[in-house]
């Protein structure tokens, strides 16, 4: 008797502290949402029931500050980092893994090697460099460094492991091309691993900040994550607009999230299998 | 023979031609950066110019007191951050996985909510949450959990306190899918077993699933502590530059003052980054020794 | 699959198709950056009205940077120039370093033909580097000590015996006796900027550098200050917050009854218009037991610059000798508007007769006529040597602060201490 009481009373504080977590979780989104409708004064203070001032803050997120223009930046620099990224990486990967030489693999040793060098050490150099190319200010900066992923080799090349060489070798005796082996039965068949690739450099491009925030001078170039963090030390803040923006960058990736969960984890997890 | 040799140099050709785009970007922008920094790091800038300073910049390094601290908070937010989230996420997996049967994937997906947001976004929101006159104090206040007003972003010991809070909303949710994986691939026989005997809820945690997942318990530590040692966005956004009076300054963002707002030193910065490396170094070696160094 | 394939279409879709909504820069386009919408940016929107008249084939474009300005324009140098505008707003105390760390990045206005006479020389002194003046110097920074007048009331006391010169130890009392009566604390304190002490500092005539460049912070002055400091935080009268905008929201808000500011800040009290009629300005206390303290200060100010890279630097240089530094009816009128239109006073002292200098302002407790108290108090501001690591001070300086006022300093030869140490290790000297 007094066992069964004793377990509902440990379920009840179980479940307490569920909820509790998932309160904790979701409320920073709630208030997100929330604080879009509110005057600036509002936002602060903490109100959390909805207002009336979302027109206005759009106005000012999209007249003062140009959200559009920062969104399709944003979105501009992750897609085509995105799209040369995964295809320049898995071709090194799979010619890594399946087109195995001594060479090669002294030259992924070294790579590997490199992978613990973390980005702080690296911008300063890179930003003498891309000043010398005339490159600051310009989204190729951004773009071009981020290509190349030596995590994303490694992953590919994990992934890769798992495909039968069998196939390729039956492929190459109908007469199939080396490229077309690639495009056409490596990648049908490997493509949640390039989804989660492509997820994981999308990711880290579309929430970058150090190295665009050094990169970056002007308006017209500015990303999201940039734009949120001039916005939030301007001298006047726009709180409501901020919260609209901060909004917009956070819904894409959601979206993605909810949608695509089991690429995405596999994505953000990267190499645990 | 001679046709399986050529045929062999063919395949080889295809190999680098694969590799060839990754390697020229590769050199361009990872090993001529690294080698470049051997050159930086022995120049004293001053403005447009630059003069040759030897080891003068390690010399300085030695010497400025403000790096050290920043370094310093780096350990302590992994001495305390990383074990508070850990366990967190470890009790959370724990019970979505054994603990309940309802609402279980529900769960899960609003525990990992934060991690969609971007580190610019969330320290955003932290930032104006605990504000003095913010959002947080006042519900701590309403509900008289506190008497006064924390200052959680002004204070040198609650801005820490700030910076811990936010690092464990943003990452324990991360590292509770880690955990679940583990677990999830831990045969459920063995706790049927378990049962058999009589062994309580409480002691298959203890003998049977902890030491199944000090793997990914380790990889997910060694991932955070990494995480912790390149701290920027946070201190630099959600308590302004590392404020206050340098109480969450961390060694990356230090680093960033150095060449960008404070003298435009990049020899400087470069000699404080051979540090970072050297720790990471460190942590690499110690994460091969204790993951056995097999490939994962 | 199908769902990525379709998500990457439409997201390239967007990225190739969705024009660039940037601005075109034309031929006759001169970029100018500013860092306050409300104030500095409001300013150059009037004066570009103004040269469009005459030149309406000039388009003036305004941009507004408001984290970091001077980070960004030295990383752009750093890249030879990249992405720089034509005109940049500086920091009076910020110039003297990319003057001399940077040398030849700005025209030299003199050269140009601007007549320096006519502005006020404590302006000058930090733009001029070997015979050569670079700046087209903007605003002043007429400082008072800000009161609200209804809580003063609450507090049983009456506003207009206070309009006058006081000292620290008067406007202590003063505010002992509004927190006991009403619970607010008198001043609102940014931890994450020097202005409080700079002010006092400088109400003194006294400077944190020495002639040769080298730090000077055991001043009798600096000393009194942050006595002064240490004693409002002990009675409970300083409110400190956590970054700019948290600390107009503090008093803008009525967290706090006053607080230390210059003139510049009208435009800010004025984006809250509830509070009208509530405002009243006094001078600045006087640092008592100081030779030299007087009852006024400077902080901040700022001025223009044209970058000698700029390709449009001839017209950009038209633009403002005829817009700032002109006797011509019109731009004599426009420092009349930004006047009261954002508390912008010039220190182009032909713009001195303008109406505006002996307006009432309605917004202000009983309509005062603060553009001619502060144009009144500016008088006697002595010109401030910066050098180039005045921000490595700065920062020193507002750290060591906060950690007097959490206690974790406990007296001023510590809090001196401790900015100097930390001066001395994040420049290397």
């Amino acid at each position: 008797m007094s066992s069964v009481r004793s377990r509902s009373f440990s379920r009840i504080f179980l479940w307490i502290f569920l909820l509790a977590g998932a309160f904790i979780s979701i409320f920073p989104f709630f208030w997100m949402i929330v604080g879009t409708t509110l005057n600036p004064n509002d936002v602060v203070r903490g109100i959390i029931v909805p207002g009336k001032e979302f027109g206005l803050n759009l106005e000012k997120a999209t007249k003062n500050y140009n959200l559009v223009l920062f969104f399709y930046n944003s979105l501009k620099i992750a897609v085509i980092t995105v799209v040369l990224g995964v295809l320049v990486n898995a071709l090194a990967a799979f010619g890594f893994e399946k087109y195995r030489s001594k060479a090669r693999e002294k030259i992924f040793a070294i790579l590997l090697l490199t992978l613990i060098i973390p980005q702080i050490a690296i911008v300063i150099p890179l930003f003498r460099l891309v000043s010398y190319f005339k490159l600051v200010n310009n989204h190729l900066a951004i773009i071009l460094p981020s290509v190349m992923s030596v995590f994303i080799i490694f992953f590919m090349r994990q992934n890769f492991k798992m495909f039968p060489t069998e196939i390729m070798e039956a492929a190459r005796v109908d007469g199939a091309g080396e490229l077309r082996i690639f495009t056409r039965i490596v990648f049908p068949t490997m493509k949640a691993s390039f989804a989660s690739a492509g997820i994981y450099m999308f990711l880290g491009q579309w929430n970058s900040y150090l190295w665009p925030l050094m990169t970056i001078l002007t308006d017209a170039k500015k990303t999201l994550p940039i734009a949120m963090s001039s916005m939030m030390y301007a001298y006047t803040v726009e709180y409501g607009g901020l919260m609209i923006i901060v909004c917009v960058s956070v819904l894409p990736v959601l979206i993605l999230f909810l949608s695509m969960q089991r690429q995405f984890v596999a994505g953000l997890l990267g190499s645990i299998k | 023979m001679n046709k399986k040799g050529s045929y062999y140099r063919y395949l080889n050709r295809i190999g680098w031609l694969y590799v060839t785009p990754a390697m020229a970007l590769y050199c361009v922008f990872m090993l001529y950066p690294i080698l470049s920094s051997l050159y930086l790091v022995t120049r004293k800038w001053k403005g447009f110019s630059n003069t040759f300073y030897g080891i003068g910049n390690f010399i300085r390094m030695g010497q400025d007191s403000v790096f050290w601290k920043a370094l310093g908070n780096n350990f302590l937010f992994m001495a305390i951050q990383i074990p508070i989230m850990v366990g967190l996420a470890l009790i959370l997996a724990v019970i979505l996985n054994q603990g309940i049967r309802k609402f279980r994937g529900t769960l899960r997906v609003i525990y990992f909510l934060p991690c969609v947001t971007s580190l610019v976004a969330y320290s955003v929101l932290f930032r104006i949450l605990m504000q003095t006159n913010g959002l947080f104090n006042n519900m701590m206040l309403n509900a008289h959990l506190i008497a006064q007003p924390i200052g959680w972003l002004n204070d040198p010991f609650w801005a820490k306190a700030t910076i811990i809070i936010a690092l464990t909303w943003r990452w324990t949710g991360y590292n509770m899918v880690f955990f679940l994986v583990g677990l999830q691939s831990i045969d459920t026989e063995i706790f049927e077993a378990a049962e058999v005997d009589g062994a309580s809820k409480w002691r298959q945690l203890i003998s049977i699933t902890l030491p199944l997942l000090v793997p990914v318990l380790l990889f997910s530590m060694v991932t955070s502590t990494s995480g912790t040692m390149q701290l920027f966005d946070e201190p630099n956004i959600l308590t302004n530059q590392g404020g206050p009076a340098n109480a969450t300054m961390s060694a990356a963002l230090y680093i960033y003052r150095q060449a960008f707002v404070l003298n435009s030193d990049f020899g400087y910065a470069t000699a404080l980054s051979y540090v970072i490396v050297v720790i990471s170094g460190i942590f690499a070696f110690i994460q091969i020794r204790l993951l056995g160094g097999k490939d994962k | 699959m199908k769902r990525i394939v379709m998500g990457l279409m439409v997201a390239l879709a967007i990225v190739v198709f969705v024009p660039g909504t940037m601005v075109a820069a034309g031929a006759k386009t001169v970029t100018v950056w500013y860092w306050d919408v409300n104030f500095n940016g409001y300013s150059m929107k009037q004066a570009a009205a103004v040269y469009n008249k005459t030149h309406p084939d000039v388009t003036i474009d305004i941009v507004e940077i408001p984290q970091g300005i001077d980070n960004k324009i030295e990383a752009g140098l750093q890249a030879g120039g990249s992405g720089l505008p034509d005109i940049a707003l500086f920091q009076d105390f910020i110039i003297e370093k990319f003057v001399q760390n940077y040398p030849g990045i700005f025209v030299d206005l003199k050269a140009a033909g601007v007549d320096y006479s006519k502005f006020a020389q404590y302006k000058v002194g930090p733009m001029t580097d070997k015979g050569k003046i670079y700046g087209i110097p903007f605003d002043t920074g007429s400082t008072g000590f800000w009161l609200r007048t209804d809580f003063l009331k609450q507090a049983g006391l009456n506003p207009d015996n206070y309009q006058k010169n006081l000292t620290w130890k008067q406007i202590t009392d003063l505010g002992v006796t509004v927190k006991a009566k009403t619970g607010k604390p008198l001043i609102a304190y940014d931890s994450t900027n020097i202005d409080f002490v700079r002010i006092m500092v400088q109400s003194a005539g006294a400077q944190f550098f020495k002639k040769d460049g080298s730090l000077d912070l055991r001043t009798p002055a600096m000393k009194q200050a942050l006595t002064t400091l240490k004693d409002l935080n002990d009675k409970g009268l300083v409110y400190v917050t956590e970054g700019w905008n948290n600390w107009i929201s503090a008093f803008n808000n009525g967290d706090t009854a006053g607080f230390l500011q210059a003139l510049w800040i009208i435009g800010t009290l004025k984006s809250k218009p509830d509070n009208a009629g509530k405002w009243m300005v006094i001078p600045t206390p006087l640092l008592s037991g100081v030779p030299g303290a007087q009852n006024a200060s400077n902080n901040g100010g700022s001025s223009w610059y044209v970058f000698s890279g700029s390709k449009n630097k001839d017209i950009a240089v038209d633009f403002l000798k005829s817009t700032w530094a002109s006797t011509a009816p019109d731009a004599l009128e426009f420092y009349n508007t930004i006047l009261k239109g954002a508390g912008a006073m010039g220190t182009y002292l032909p713009s001195r007769n303008g109406s505006n200098y002996t307006a009432k302002d309605e917004f202000f407790y009983k309509n005062q006529a603060v553009y001619a108290d502060f144009a009144k108090w500016m008088e006697k501001v002595p010109v401030m040597m910066y050098t180039p690591n005045y921000v490595a001070m700065t920062t020193a300086v507002q750290n060591a602060n906060l950690l007097m006022l959490k206690g974790e300093l406990k007296t001023v030869d510590d809090v001196i201490a401790h900015a100097e140490q930390e001066y001395k290790q994040t420049t290397g000297q």
